[in-house]
């Protein structure tokens, strides 16, 4: 992959993973291994993956991400996706996207507030 | 697949569309010949005509007032006059459609009533033939046949500026039909991070839409994590309505803003889960106010009553 | 206009054109990206199932509307089984099948057109509105 399209940034036990510009196939495919690398490098506890860029998150990029989370979680981190745009939301929802079981916050900020307090807000919690 | 045709590239009637009006219209190549032969008898006496036009206009007052303005009512004569002399000129290709239909637009945006529009039709057709008349006086044959090639090809004018007519007309309408829906469904923050969409009436799949997208813009704009939608003033959930709700409080989850629904009547959440909708997936609450509670609660505020507020507000007193 | 898909690259092409031309038509931004993800979805399909295909972006007018039309053709294994592959368990787990259902409800019009061992052609068309 290459890393200038998503490079991944450590704050403390937090990696962030910050997409600079359209993903193909293989980027996503190569964050996911890079940040599962990372995670278990650096005993990472939390993950946040930064799609505001994106205008498209089709079935792929959704499964891609869900499987961050899912492998991420095995290494005991949480994960948050986060900047998932108004449009991108719609079209997500139209095509049956859920990101199910996938913690999502508006941004950045709100993300780490997110794994530093938890008020409940967890994707799926009801 | 029903006639779909790819569109010229100025966005016009499509070619094929053009050839079927024409033959509708019997309109051949022998009536642009006819039209061709007497261009220079056309440009001769179109000054006259195009006067007669404009008097008759502004001899009355409806029509008049759409001319009012000095230099549209001279910048129209002299389109008018164009106008006369092209239609003569023969070669009433894509690019004469294009011009047609910008006229047509040109008068809807100055809004001259449809009946108008007929009426000046009317009057120069009758204009033109009563010069036809007097020009051919000794060859009524001729006189018929270029009149009958003109009325063909101004009534597929008449077709053309009238299309478009109504297609500004119907743009129009949509933009306002667009505002009114955007002010009847205001997204209103609360408080910080707490957004309501109280939806009253009928919900179709449009308005539906531009719902949700009002409300994902608003979650982003307020950096909201909490949104009451409230259906209390929504008559009839159906599966369509119901779909769309939950996907409007999946797609705000995607933004990280939990959702509540209020305002569910029981009668409806029971139509709900015989439709096989899973309540599970959104929040319910009851009632508005039980809802704005439990938003305000997830976001850390507790409503604290003062001991000493009046409990009645207004000139009456306590 | 006709885009090549051959390669991962060619779907990034694919939703750019596909927004270009839609938005010569003034579609919503909203309408933009669904029109933008259905175009992923359908190539995306072209490269995992057939290996290349094209897509074909056209402008079309039906009567008073406009709209865009895309077509996307390969000459691939086909799809076997073209009714369920059109079911929807409406919350798919978003990652199984074609995601052609899907892909149904972000446009106005959908039709999909297999034949084993020829290949499939997906037409979609969404209209402004």
């Amino acid at each position: 992959m290459n890393r200038s399209r998503a490079p991944i940034l450590k704050l403390g036990d937090t990696l962030i993973a910050s997409v600079q510009e359209a993903l193909m196939d293989a980027d996503l495919v190569g964050l996911r291994d890079e940040l599962v690398a990372e995670v278990k490098t650096y005993r990472a506890t939390s993950v946040i993956i930064d799609v505001t860029v994106l205008d498209v998150l089709d079935s792929f990029a959704a499964r891609t991400l869900r499987h961050i989370a899912q492998m991420t979680q095995l290494l005991g981190a949480r994960t948050v996706v986060v900047g998932i745009q108004p449009d991108v939301a719609f079209a997500m929802v139209q095509l049956g996207l859920t990101l199910e079981g996938t913690e999502t916050a508006l941004d950045l900020e709100d993300a780490l507030s997110l794994l530093n307090i938890k008020i409940g807000r967890e994707r799926g919690a009801h | 697949m029903e006639n779909k045709e790819t569109l010229l590239p100025e966005k016009s009637i499509p070619s094929s569309e053009v050839s079927l009006r024409k033959a509708f219209l019997e309109f051949t190549d022998d009536d642009v010949a006819v039209l061709e032969s007497v261009n220079e008898a056309a440009t001769h006496y179109a000054d006259s005509v195009i006067d007669d036009f404009y008097k008759h206009l502004l001899s009355f007052d409806e029509t008049r007032s759409f001319f009012a303005d000095p230099a549209v009512l001279s910048h129209v004569r002299n389109m008018q006059k164009a106008y006369f002399k092209r239609l003569t000129q023969g070669n009433y290709d894509a690019e004469y459609v294009a011009d047609r239909i910008k006229i047509g637009r040109i008068h809807e945006r100055i809004g001259l009533p449809v009946k108008s529009y007929f009426g000046m039709y009317c009057f120069y057709l009758r204009a033109v033939l009563k010069r036809l008349r007097d020009e051919y006086k000794e060859m009524p044959e001729k006189a018929y046949n270029i009149f009958d090639s003109l009325m063909k090809l101004t009534f597929f004018d008449i077709g053309l500026a009238i299309d478009t007519y109504i297609e500004s007309r119907e743009e129009t309408i949509q933009g306002q039909e667009e505002a009114i829906r955007e002010l009847s469904t205001p997204v209103l923050l609360l408080r910080p991070g707490l957004l309501l969409l109280p939806i009253i009436g009928l919900i179709d799949t449009r308005r539906a839409r531009q719902l949700t997208e009002q409300l994902l813009r608003s979650v982003r704009a307020n950096r909201a994590m909490v949104v009451v939608i409230d259906v209390t003033g929504v008559p009839s959930v159906d599966t369509k309505v119901a779909n769309h709700l939950v996907q409007t409080v999946e797609a705000a989850g995607l933004m990280g803003a939990v959702s509540i629904v209020t305002g569910i009547a029981p009668d409806i959440a029971q139509t709900m889960v015989r439709l096989g909708i899973d309540l599970r997936r959104i929040r319910t609450v009851g009632d508005l106010q039980s809802g704005i509670e439990e938003a305000e609660r997830l976001l850390g505020y507790s409503v604290v009553k003062n001991s000493d507020a009046t409990s009645r507000c207004g000139k009456d007193g306590p | 206009m006709n885009v090549p898909i051959r390669s991962e690259a060619d779907l990034v092409t694919a939703r750019l054109r596909g927004r270009e031309i839609a938005s010569t038509l003034h579609f919503s931004s909203s309408e933009l990206t669904l029109i933008a993800t259905a175009i992923s979805e359908v190539t995306r399909n072209i490269i995992s199932y057939a290996g290349a295909g094209e897509l074909d972006l056209e402008l079309v007018r039906q009567g008073q509307k406009v709209g865009v039309l895309i077509v996307a053709r390969d000459r691939g294994p086909g799809i076997p089984d073209l009714l369920s592959a059109m079911q929807d368990g409406y919350s798919t787990s978003g990652g199984l099948g074609l995601g052609l259902p899907g892909s149904k409800r972000l446009m106005d019009e959908f039709d999909v057109a297999s034949e084993v061992g020829k290949g499939t052609t997906v037409t979609m068309t969404k209209w402004k509105m």
